[in-house]
């Protein structure tokens, strides 16, 4: 069976999963909306425009997000797996960020960065930030030390060596902290409009929620989350096979 | 009989087709039914805890447990028979009941919308056409909050557009005041000119009834129930007016009644007193006492208001939206 066929009959599975759920426990659609029912809705809210109008905002900040937090915690990654002492100063402060709650301090990022695009793109981009970082420094370390010592034989600058062997070597492992980080951007994202936004997918959520009652369209909001989501996951996918070479 | 078990009777009598099988005596078990009010534990919800201590709930026959839930979460698990009775603002009822949600509202707890725009003293207009231009926090596009802020501007002849509204979804928004990162909030009338006050903040208010007068909150339950069992409802009601109008008369005991409740609110009885004044204003609404009437007048008004601003689209009638069980009228 193909990739795309299991794919295929995974999805009608969960569907009809679903609908039988909603059929037999005789559940509202206020309560569990059927598949139907959310499709419609998912059509209603795309003619209008409104779901773009949403997901536009928070695709860009989950992007801007992913690209500031995985940047960044490569870089401190690679410093914290290439040196003992960095680690040792860091870790604490890293581990510390990671252990509070995002919900509790997204508010105060709010605050502190004026409300607008930034501190939600800091506010993913922290989220993400962990475990690439630890991703990236575990493989830093995980370098074979037979190539180590060959490249220092050779008289490979430590440049070099990180650049060269280093960085190569870690990419499995940095990919799959990626892998995770991108899951986490989309969370990263829905946390940080839930502490201050006027539009976006986790605002959508909350109008619809709270605001007009309507279960239908936060199923929508959440399916595009989670599309989203599997998206991202599935380039990271993509791109790793074609920079990887397994042997 | 103390005049206390005298009330009851009296005013269940106001209360339509209250049924003396409601008068359970101690030896007939009593109906277990769940309460949701939203936020958190407060003072505000003084009669509840006084109508659930004082044995009021159980005159009628029934067991009340309390528990709190977030307004949205409040309004299904009532609609879905998971709760019997719930506390929710009428504006939302308009709304989750046009949703397709079966609820009604069947008391008045707050005679006046609790919620107005609040702002530096001096600086806040009599006029919602001056709110153009002006900074506003507020929680979130949900909510009473919202649909007040709305209201005054549709009512001004204003939109959303013609302000910048900054959203606290952390109900943090007297702090942005404070910072002076707005002009105006919307807050709770009873709440947050205290919280200012606190901090040194002197405010006016602009407030929904002169201009664009919507219902306040009150009790909320789902279809089912009420088709099925309308004498729990009627008694639950009456039990429930029994308390505010005592609290009402004598706010001490109500802040009591709370501290049994919710203990923490002891660290703080000045400032809870203070609220649970103000809130009594609120409940009573110029009258001598707190009325479970339903008023029409500002059902009409708000209804109308909702539609304009395009949360209701007229679809479900209002008189399906709200259940009558008070004779007494305040039209």
């Amino acid at each position: 069976m193909s990739r795309f066929a299991a794919t295929l009959l995974s999805l009608a599975a969960f569907l009809v999963g679903w609908k039988l759920l909603t059929v037999l426990t005789g559940t509202p659609d206020y309560i569990l909306p059927a598949p139907e029912v959310v499709a419609g809705r998912a059509v209603r809210a795309i003619g209008s425009g409104l779901l773009w109008e949403h997901t536009a905002v928070t695709l860009t900040e989950i992007l801007l997000g992913l690209a500031v937090g995985a940047t960044s915690a490569v870089a401190v990654g690679v410093a914290l797996g290439k040196s003992v002492v960095i680690e040792r100063v860091l870790s604490p402060y890293i581990v510390a960020a990671q252990s509070v709650p995002i919900l509790a301090l997204a508010p105060l990022l709010d605050i502190w960065f004026g409300g607008g695009l930034l501190a939600r793109v800091l506010i993913c981009a922290l989220i993400v930030f962990f475990p690439i970082a630890i991703a990236t420094m575990v493989g830093i370390r995980s370098a074979d030390p037979l190539l180590v010592e060959l490249f220092r034989s050779l008289g490979a600058t430590p440049a070099q060596r990180t650049t060269r062997l280093e960085i190569p070597s870690a990419l499995p492992v940095i990919f799959g902290g990626l892998r995770v980080g991108v899951t986490l951007a989309v969370i990263g994202a829905v946390v940080a409009e839930w502490a201050g936004a006027g539009s976006g997918l986790g605002v959508l959520i909350n109008i619809a929620n709270q605001g007009l009652f309507d279960t239908p369209l936060m199923f929508v909001a959440l399916a595009t989350l989670a599309v989203i989501g599997i998206g991202l996951h599935g380039l990271v996918v993509s791109i790793e096979r074609r920079v990887i070479v397994h042997p | 009989m103390s005049p206390r078990r005298l009330a009851i009777p009296l005013i269940a009598m106001l209360l339509v087709g209250c049924q003396p099988a409601a008068t359970a005596s101690p030896s007939v078990a009593l109906r277990h039914v769940t309460l949701l009010l939203g936020f958190q534990p407060d003072v505000q919800f003084a009669p509840f805890y006084l109508a659930q201590q004082a044995g009021y709930y159980a005159h009628f026959g029934l067991d009340v447990t309390i528990e709190y839930k977030g307004d949205a979460d409040l309004v299904r698990l009532v609609a879905d028979g998971q709760a019997e009775f719930g506390v929710a603002d009428a504006t939302d009822v308009m709304i989750s009941r046009t949703a397709g949600i079966p609820i009604k509202y069947v008391e008045t707890i707050y005679g006046l919308f609790p919620v107005a725009l609040i702002g530096p003293k001096g600086t806040v207009p009599a006029d919602p056409a001056e709110l153009a231009g002006k900074r506003i926090g507020t929680p979130g596009k949900f909510g009473s909050s919202w649909h007040a802020l709305l209201a005054l501007l549709h009512a001004g002849g204003l939109t959303e557009a013609d302000v910048t509204i900054r959203e606290y979804p952390q109900f943090n928004q007297v702090d942005g005041l404070l910072n002076g990162d707005v002009d105006v909030i919307t807050g709770f009338r009873n709440n947050e000119p205290l919280r200012l006050a606190a901090q040194g903040m002197q405010v006016d208010l602009l407030t929904v009834e002169e201009i664009a007068p919507l219902p306040g909150p009150g009790v909320i339950v789902g279809d089912a129930l009420l088709q099925s069992n309308k004498a729990d409802v009627t008694g639950f009601v009456a039990a429930t007016l029994q308390a505010e109008t005592e609290i009402a008369a004598d706010p001490q005991k109500g802040l009591d009644a709370a501290v049994v409740a919710v203990p923490t609110i002891d660290a703080a009885r000045d400032v809870a007193l203070a609220v649970l004044k103000g809130t009594i204003e609120l409940w009573r609404a110029g009258a001598p006492a707190p009325s479970a009437a339903i008023n029409d007048a500002a059902w009409t008004s708000g209804y109308e208001t909702m539609r304009a601003l395009g949360f209701i689209d007229g679809s479900v009638p209002l008189d399906e939206m709200i259940e009558h069980l008070v004779r007494e009228t305040v039209n």
